[in-house]
């Protein structure tokens, strides 16, 4: 397989997996708010947070309002992280490795991008808005599901799989900080009184609330949900459970080794972390420290097999 | 009263129609589709255009325009109604065309090697000599099964005659066979209960025979040969076929940037193991921007070394480096003398009149016949720098007129042909457009040429270009067997 196409279909998988978690979180974001009263110190202004994208955001519009928020999340080609640009950036990788995979494949993403893009308009209400979420979402998942069913387990396979379980470790990580706002020492009352239905829509964002169910069976709470979110290994979504789907991918691939004991290393971090024993202001570096750990691991794959970091020299030897 | 059938103002008197003849009644081979179109009637078919514009959409079948704004992709102007040929005649056209890439092949090879053709007073060396597709890198090379070109696009025109004339051969990059097979399946997916009732030769076995083809051309014939496709990259107005191609055969979609040639004299691509040795490659990319240690020294498309490599015969590379010489409208006019001189058969396919400029006589007619005549540049392709004499303004004669005073081994020159029309939706109706024909043939160890090939259809009213960089548009191509 050519360092270039592994390249693409990784890219092509984070900016896809990118797309439905944006989708996902905005959604789940827009029903919590319909459920809160005035006065919860939560908004869209959070959602910026996550998405990493405030400053950005203040250097456009001043008020984080639901129609700036999502529009700049969503539609703003500007906004390299928007839902519209990371479709946009999954549909150029795959157009560019068509012969790798199937053909619906490639269909299906153009078919999703061309929505996209004639949709448009119907963001700025609700109720567009929200069918629109559902279509990309829905998208996203026979995209997903036609992979799985038509798809070789082959190495094309497996870098897709990276690129999605990256992907989704951050954003689970992510979304993870929503906790050092629900469990700050100095919340208010109001807050507290609604504290179940915040931490069922930080599940519901991660489609997880019937998994956390079966698993943790218990009222909800929030240690238990960093937990289930952090720990579990076999809720698709939780960080360890991507690190492991990372981890045997990356053991089937040529020349990994190296990689290993990094891999296991940052695995043991995970599930050190003790929720319980944890400040609010102490998770949120554990969770950024957890984001630049992916963010390091993401250079290591590319500089063992992608084609813009390998060196002649190195070349040369094999 | 009678419903007006959808045929009632189809006037096909300019040129000859492919589907109607002369008196209103449809051609035998074309009865059933003509009829069937009847049966439809007009508000049905322009249904079925929306769904073929959606399914366009939906496969993103593109090709790419170059603007001052940018590269714009555009979605292929495809025509619905197909362009049929009787299975009977296209048999002799096929024949006519393996005939003709044989005699081309023998040709290059020729000159590059004892250059007999030449010696023998039927081609005038200078003619070789001056070509701009002429590489002297290339002199004394042998590519197996003696085969420069191995994927050659010719164009066909059927004149006012009715007869199909042979109007170029595309020896370099030619490209629109993705397209052909798309079409198909638009087609299947808008008409499926047409193509049931009709016997319609299948186009889609294409990669498999170009596939099968490059195997044969790999220089180890032991191993399971390493294929890939060369492309310049996304920017090019081709990258689709490119793609479509590499994926349909399950080869290599490669970048020069891809590629590595060692001091071993050998092409290897750089995969996520190491290096990987490549056997055959199917390069999409011109001549001059194969190999900046030969040609171009900036050319970032290409890959330093591989002429060495294909020098060594450690790669072959289709279509071979220099085949070009041969995709010349000057060389054009001496194919017919070719096919007799190497072959010692007489042509199956006409060309058309070709006046050479080179020749002081004949460029003294078409200097006094400009606004008659169609005058091309010999080595410029996608129909650029033409001069269509009936079309064109006082303004373009004069230039033209000093074009070729400046430098006549650069034109040539033909009648103005009545190319044949074909029903095409436009304007909510059915109106005669003027197509052509681009059937693909391959030949390594063996020849094939595709069932059809790209009807391209000039989509404004009158006009005689069919490119699809220039207002041109597509047809599904039948070839249609009646027999049962």
């Amino acid at each position: 397989m050519l360092s270039r196409s592994a390249e693409r279909l990784y890219w092509m998988a984070r900016y896809l997996e990118r797309t439905e978690n944006t989708a996902r979180l905005i959604s789940a974001t827009m029903h919590l708010i319909y459920d809160l009263p005035y006065g919860v110190e939560l908004g869209w202004r959070n959602l910026l947070n996550i998405c990493g994208v405030e400053e950005a955001f203040y250097q456009r519009f001043k008020n984080p309002s639901e129609q700036n928020t999502t529009r700049f999340l969503l539609a703003d080609m500007s906004n390299q992280g928007s839902l519209l640009a990371s479709l946009s950036f999954a549909r150029e990788n795959i157009r560019t490795s068509r012969e790798l995979m199937p053909d619906e494949a490639w269909q299906q993403v153009n078919e999703m991008y061309l929505y996209a893009n004639n949709n448009l308009d119907s963001l700025s209400n609700r109720r567009g808005r929200a069918l629109f979420l559902q279509e990309i979402m829905a998208g996203c998942q026979r995209f997903t599901g036609f992979m799985a069913g038509s798809m070789s387990r082959s190495d094309s396979a497996r870098f897709i799989c990276i690129g999605r379980n990256l992907e989704r470790a951050d954003m689970t990580s992510r979304i993870m900080d929503f906790g050092t706002v629900l469990l700050a020492e100095n919340r208010s009352t109001k807050m507290r009184e609604y504290e179940t239905i915040l931490w069922i829509n930080v599940l519901k964002s991660l489609s997880a609330v019937l998994m956390y169910r079966k698993h943790v069976r218990n009222r909800i709470n929030g240690e238990d949900v960093l937990n289930f979110l952090l720990k579990n290994p076999d809720f698709p979504r939780a960080v360890v459970h991507c690190i492991e789907e990372i981890t045997y991918c990356i053991k089937r691939l040529p020349n990994a080794t190296e990689l290993f004991p990094q891999l296991e290393q940052l695995e043991q971090e995970i599930l050190a972390i003790e929720i319980k024993q944890t400040t609010p202001e102490q998770l949120h570096q554990v969770l950024d420290g957890l984001q630049a750990k992916f963010d390091d691991l993401h250079k290591q794959i590319a500089a063992m097999w992608f084609l813009n970091t390998l060196g002649e020299a190195e070349l040369e030897k094999n | 009263m009678a419903t007006p059938t959808i045929w009632a103002d189809y006037r096909a008197d300019k040129a000859y129609d492919e589907m109607i003849a002369a008196g209103g009644k449809p051609r035998d081979a074309c009865a059933s589709l003509s009829q069937y179109l009847q049966s439809l009637g007009m508000d049905a078919i322009k249904g079925r255009l929306s769904a073929a514009e959606a399914a366009i959409m939906e496969m993103g079948i593109t090709f790419t325009v170059y603007s001052d704004e940018g590269n714009i992709d555009r979605a292929w102007p495809f025509d619905i109604i197909p362009r049929l040929i009787d299975f009977q005649e296209w048999q002799i056209v096929e024949a006519g065309l393996k005939q003709r890439l044989k005699a081309l092949n023998c040709f290059i090879n020729d000159v590059y090697n004892q250059q007999q053709i030449i010696k023998d007073g039927l081609v005038p060396a200078d003619l070789i000599n001056s070509s701009s597709n002429f590489r002297k890198e290339c002199l004394g090379m042998q590519p197996k099964f003696g085969t420069w070109a191995n994927i050659c696009g010719s164009d066909l025109v059927r004149a006012g005659d009715g007869k199909l004339y042979v109007l170029e051969d595309n020896l370099r990059v030619p490209s629109g066979v993705s397209y052909m097979i798309e079409n198909r399946v638009i087609t299947k997916r808008i008409f499926p209960e047409l193509l049931e009732n009709l016997n319609i030769l299948p186009v889609d076995d294409y990669p498999t025979q170009l596939f099968e083809m490059l195997a044969s051309l790999a220089p180890d014939t032991d191993d399971t040969p390493q294929i890939a496709v060369l492309t310049p990259g996304i920017y090019n107005s081709a990258y689709f076929e490119h793609a479509f191609l590499a994926q349909q055969m399950g080869a290599e979609l490669v970048e020069g940037g891809d590629l590595l040639v060692k001091d071993d004299d050998c092409v290897y691509m750089r995969t996520i193991k190491g290096l990987e040795k490549v056997d055959v490659i199917y390069r999409r990319i011109d001549d001059l921007f194969l190999d900046p240690e030969v040609f171009h020294k900036d050319s970032v498309l290409g890959v330093k070394g591989l002429m060495r490599a294909w020098k060594a015969g450690n790669v072959a590379l289709a279509n071979a480096p220099g085949a070009g010489v041969a995709d010349d409208k000057v060389v054009y006019a001496y194919v017919p003398e070719m096919i007799r001189y190497y072959l010692n058969e007489e042509p199956i396919l006409p060309n058309v009149p070709t006046y050479l400029c080179s020749n002081p006589e004949q460029c003294a007619y078409v200097l006094a016949h400009l606004p008659e005549l169609v005058v091309k540049p010999a080595n410029e392709s996608g129909g650029y720098g033409m001069l269509v004499g009936p079309h064109a303004t006082q303004k373009e004669i004069k230039q033209f007129h000093k074009l070729i005073q400046d430098n006549p081994r650069n034109y040539i020159a033909q009648p103005t042909l009545a190319l044949s029309t074909c029903p095409t939706l436009c304007n909510d109706k059915l109106e005669p457009r003027h197509i052509d024909l681009r059937p693909f043939i391959l030949q390594g160890e063996n020849s094939f040429v595709t069932a059809g090939g790209l009807t391209r259809v000039a989509l404004r009213a009158g006009s005689l270009v069919v490119n699809s960089s220039q207002g041109g548009g597509s047809k599904d191509t039948w070839i249609i067997n009646r027999e049962q």
